[in-house]
């Protein structure tokens, strides 16, 4: 660096790169002006302490100390915000809503499927470009929210809502406190018994298929895909019976019937995921069915389409259910770790307390 | 070994937290006096670089940064009132209190040997 004629140039170099960082308005050149004076005082001062002219150096240390050219800008300047805090709080849960409760759900357990469902043997792929997808989306709608609000911001649309007049609000509509609720006795006793009684249905199913086909029964029988699935339904409904049993036998478990019920809904999840695949995994593009005629009625002309019909049914059906349990699984997983949450701080907050008693 | 790192990390993790709520605090306490000893030395006419002096005279340092935005606010507020003048061949801002200043800072005073007589006595009972 070439060496200065006048070390005070460094000031003006110094209160331009300040200003670089200022908006550009009137005020704030008064300030770069009584910052400017101020440096030169402080120069004058430091000259007849020491009884000569300062050197470059000297009027560095000064500069230096002084600070950085943007942070004395941020010191100076207007205080900015893109979106202020009487607006960050429905700013952040807007966003929460839109992001975590709208776009995830709507990939993951929608657009996923489908193009994973498309792509075949690829699926890999598909995911990884629904994934890529999903950041895009979540980029692009948090970009718009974010300008919305930083618009509604600068409008000042919130004043208008703070004048005094505008304000109608009720305290005493405010929503009752939440408590943690404790499992219903009377659920859990209703649960069980619906429960036991299902699972004794569902073992007589295979000696009784009339049970569930009705009529039907007389030409349509399973089809083999349910050897493999129906013990594994049948585990799962022990599982269901199991985890009632437990809330009644342990009320004070408060954790256990959000928790067991996340656990039994992935398993239930990830079984009927195996069986919609299984179901569309035979061999010459065809599928494997869930009911079937009985041998001996195969020419019969009327029960010819009872099976497809009743396929497609029972096929849909899955698909729906499928959906209906990614739905509920993210609800509950989310609850669960608000649940969570909310307990470690309560915990959190009870040993702060016995530590200052 | 592992459980002496442990320690040590968190004693010194926990002294940093101490020492940065320790300066927010400090921050805090300063800006409302620092507001009075403004107004306080701005009874008689002073320029930027003169008040800050007098001030770190007074044991009370306070940044470029920090006062002449504060100066602002309290000229915008219509506690004090400026006129830029030429001294020794310079142009400078010269501040005082504005008469409305005057009033208010009778009213910050009395309200601070309040706070201060307040503080005092809850020492004393402490």
């Amino acid at each position: 660096m070439s060496k200065l004629k006048n070390p005070t140039e460094l000031v003006d170099r110094y209160l331009q790169a300040v200003r670089f960082w200022l908006p550009k308005t009137q005020r704030q050149e008064g300030l770069i002006a009584e910052l400017g004076e101020d440096l030169r005082s402080q120069i004058e001062d430091k000259e007849s302490e020491l009884g000569h002219p300062l050197d470059e150096s000297e009027v560095a240390e000064i500069l230096k100390r002084c600070g950085l050219p943007m942070i004395v800008a941020s010191r100076l300047g207007p205080k900015r915000h893109l979106i202020g805090p009487a607006l960050f709080p429905i700013y952040a849960f807007v966003l929460k809503m839109v992001l975590m409760w709208i776009l995830v759900p709507l990939f993951l357990v929608v657009l996923a499927p489908i193009n994973i469902a498309q792509a075949g043997a690829d699926w890999g792929g598909a995911l990884a470009g629904t994934l890529g997808e999903l950041c895009s989306a979540l980029f692009i709608a948090t970009g718009i929210i974010t300008v919305i609000f930083a618009v509604v911001e600068r409008t000042q649309v919130l004043e208008k809502t703070r004048a005094p007049g505008f304000v109608c609000w009720d305290p005493l509509n405010l929503p009752p406190v939440q408590k943690e609720r404790k499992p219903s006795t009377l659920q859990a006793v209703c649960e069980l018994a619906f429960g036991f009684f299902a699972l004794i249905w569902l073992l007589l199913l295979r000696q009784n298929p009339w049970l569930i086909l009705g009529p039907a029964a007389v030409f349509l029988k399973a089809g083999p895909i349910w050897h493999v699935f129906y013990p594994v339904i049948v585990a799962l409904s022990i599982l269901a019976l199991l985890r009632t049993a437990t809330i009644l036998a342990k009320p004070q478990w408060t954790l256990f019937p959000l928790a067991s019920l996340l656990s039994h809904e992935v398993l239930g999840f990830i079984v009927l995921c195996f069986l919609l695949s299984a179901a569309g995994a035979a061999p010459n593009g065809e599928w494997h069915p869930f009911v079937m005629l009985v041998q001996g009625v195969h020419d019969s002309a009327s029960h010819g389409k009872v099976p497809g019909i009743v396929n497609i049914s029972i096929l849909v059906s899955f698909v729906i259910w499928w959906f209906a349990q990614g739905i509920a699984l993210l609800v509950h997983a989310f609850q669960l770790l608000q649940r969570i949450r909310e307990r470690s701080a309560q915990a959190q907050q009870t040993a702060s307390v016995q530590a200052h008693s | 070994m592992y459980c002496t790192v442990c320690v040590v990390h968190y004693m010194s993790n926990g002294t940093h937290n101490g020492t940065e709520v320790f300066e927010n605090l400090r921050l805090e306490l300063r800006r409302g006096c620092l507001t009075l000893a403004v107004l306080i030395q701005l009874r008689s006419e002073r320029y930027g670089y003169t008040l800050r002096k007098a001030l770190a005279d007074d044991g009370l340092e306070i940044d470029e940064g920090t006062l002449y935005p504060l100066l602002r606010r309290l000229e915008s507020q219509g506690l004090l009132v400026s006129q830029w003048r030429e001294e020794d061949k310079r142009n400078k801002r010269f501040y005082r209190l504005s008469p409305m200043g005057s009033e208010i800072l009778e009213q910050l005073m009395s309200e601070w040997q309040s706070i201060n007589a307040s503080l005092g006595k809850i020492l004393q009972e402490a």
